[in-house]
């Protein structure tokens, strides 16, 4: 059934035309109420600039603190008048108040949210009242409006029923999973960085002081970072070793085991990248003797060299080429794997030890 | 697929709400871990050292953790035949890690080649910490 003939089959716009009656005078007593509020200020203001002109918000709070001191309470109309002409922000403040955006964003919701909770009551027992029928949750009529268009139930419930076998409970078949949830850990502290980080050989070090000294939260930021990488590391190493000991990898899920190394490479490429980034001395050197290593390759060596450094030394092009591999390519390439991984996982199901 | 899952009652817990459960749980752990991570990171910032110098090369020059192992095998064997046998280790090594599953396909029956591998294992993991600790005090 629609939503449309379930909700006003009868007497379609009563419910509507009541709420809309309610929410017309509660807006208009709104309007009214701030008109009434702002014109009067006005009034009041353009009499104190013609008094004092040039009249500004520091000389203002200058008088606001000197009645505060004189241990009077500020209720001269002159002195609130001037702190209101101030307020930008008079439709949200109450008359006087320097709040910031945080009273009136609290009083806004709480508000809001209470006369939605209302209007809501309004729309409900008036459309039960009017129609004669149980009322049908939101949420359903939500769920049954998708499934109407795109048929979600059927296929969702497939996926969702699946059974997970008992012996699979074990506290080391979670490692494969635990660095699926680092890796978003890692995107997401990763996009934060990414916010303030420059990747210029001049300004790498001093935009990561920045993160760790001024930025709110910066330095627990990178801190998560940097050690949810070497955790990400730890448990992919943990759970090769896992599959690699029961004999997981047995046919028929050798592509499973490949798309696993593949996931291991480009996770030891994300901290090989991403440890240059900083521009330290200590990152500097290590990728010196890191795409060292590559460049002793035989035949490859040299070109696997100058792809990596952009040329015959580690330079500020280097660090734009790792920066640009570090946050698109290698990213793009790994949720590939990842969902190539899950997909061969969910197909074949978990091996059953002997 | 030859083996299809198909479980008898009893042995198996269905994925929504049970097993979601679980893996939620999980996350929760880790979500903790990495908050208390988070904490200690606003005690002792990661820091970063002095501005990179290309002129100027430090005393000791180490890469990253994961790689040490590699890099201790690489500067331990000398000369041009020492480094091309290493090289090659490591090729061979990678491919044969690349390519097990079709080196040892077949179907076990008994528990030997699992306490086998275990063993492999361990010894591996014993020379990678072994190289790591002789690469970050040499």
């Amino acid at each position: 059934m629609k939503f449309t003939s379930l909700v006003f089959r009868k007497k379609p716009l009563h419910a509507v035309m009541l709420i809309g009656v309610f929410l017309v005078i509660l807006v208009i007593l709104t309007i009214m109420s701030t008109q009434a509020l702002a014109s009067t200020t006005k009034h009041e203001l353009d009499l104190v600039k013609q008094n004092n002109p040039g009249s500004s918000f520091e000389k203002t709070k200058q008088i606001m603190v000197a009645s505060d001191s004189s241990s009077t309470i500020p209720t001269s109309n002159h002195v609130i008048t001037q702190l209101a002409m101030q307020d930008p922000c008079l439709h949200c403040h109450v008359i006087g108040e320097f709040s910031g955006i945080w009273t009136p964003l609290g009083r806004w919701t709480l508000f809001g949210s209470l006369g939605l909770i209302f209007a809501f009551g309004m729309y409900r027992t008036s459309s039960v009242i009017l129609n004669r029928k149980t009322w049908k949750p939101l949420t359903v009529r939500a769920v049954e409006w998708v499934d109407e268009r795109y048929d979600v139930t059927k296929p969702l419930t497939d996926v969702l029923s699946k059974p997970v076998p008992r012996f699979a409970l074990k506290w080391y078949y979670c490692l494969g999973g635990i660095t699926a949830f680092l890796f978003v850990v890692q995107g997401i502290t990763g996009i934060m960085l990414a916010f303030y980080y420059k990747p210029t050989p001049e300004a790498a070090l001093a935009s990561i002081q920045y993160i760790e000294t001024q930025v709110s939260f910066g330095a627990a930021i990178r801190a998560i970072h940097h050690w949810a990488a070497n955790g990400m590391i730890v448990m992919c190493l943990a759970h090769m070793m896992r599959v690699f000991i029961m004999g997981a990898y047995k046919p028929p899920r050798e592509l499973n085991w490949i798309s696993g190394v593949v996931l291991l490479m480009l996770t030891l490429a994300f901290g090989f990248t991403g440890y240059l980034l900083p521009w330290d001395q200590r990152a500097f050197w290590a990728t010196t003797v890191g795409s060292d290593i590559a460049g002793s390759f035989p035949a490859i060596g040299n070109l696997a060299l100058v792809f990596l450094r952009v040329g015959w030394s580690v330079s500020g092009e280097t660090l734009s080429r790792f920066y640009a591999l570090h946050v698109i390519v290698i990213p793009l390439i790994t949720v590939g794997s990842m969902v190539a991984h899950f997909i061969m996982i969910r197909r074949q199901g978990i091996m059953k030890p002997l | 697929m030859s083996e299809k899952e198909q479980y008898a009652p009893g042995e198996s817990i269905p994925f929504f709400p049970d097993h979601v459960k679980t893996e939620f749980k999980v996350v929760l752990g880790i979500v903790g871990i990495t908050i208390l991570v988070g904490i200690a990171g606003m005690i002792a910032p990661v820091g970063v050292g002095e501005p990179a110098d290309p002129l100027n090369t430090p005393m000791h020059v180490k890469p990253e953790w994961y790689f040490l192992a590699l890099y201790q095998l690489l500067k331990f064997t000398e000369g041009e035949s020492g480094l091309l046998f290493a090289i090659s280790l490591i090729i061979i090594g990678l491919l044969v890690v690349t390519f097990w599953p079709f080196l040892n396909p077949q179907k076990e029956t008994n528990q030997k080649p699992t306490i086998f591998r275990l063993i492999i294992t361990i010894i591996g993991v014993l020379i990678f910490i072994a190289l790591t600790i002789w690469g970050e005090v040499s």
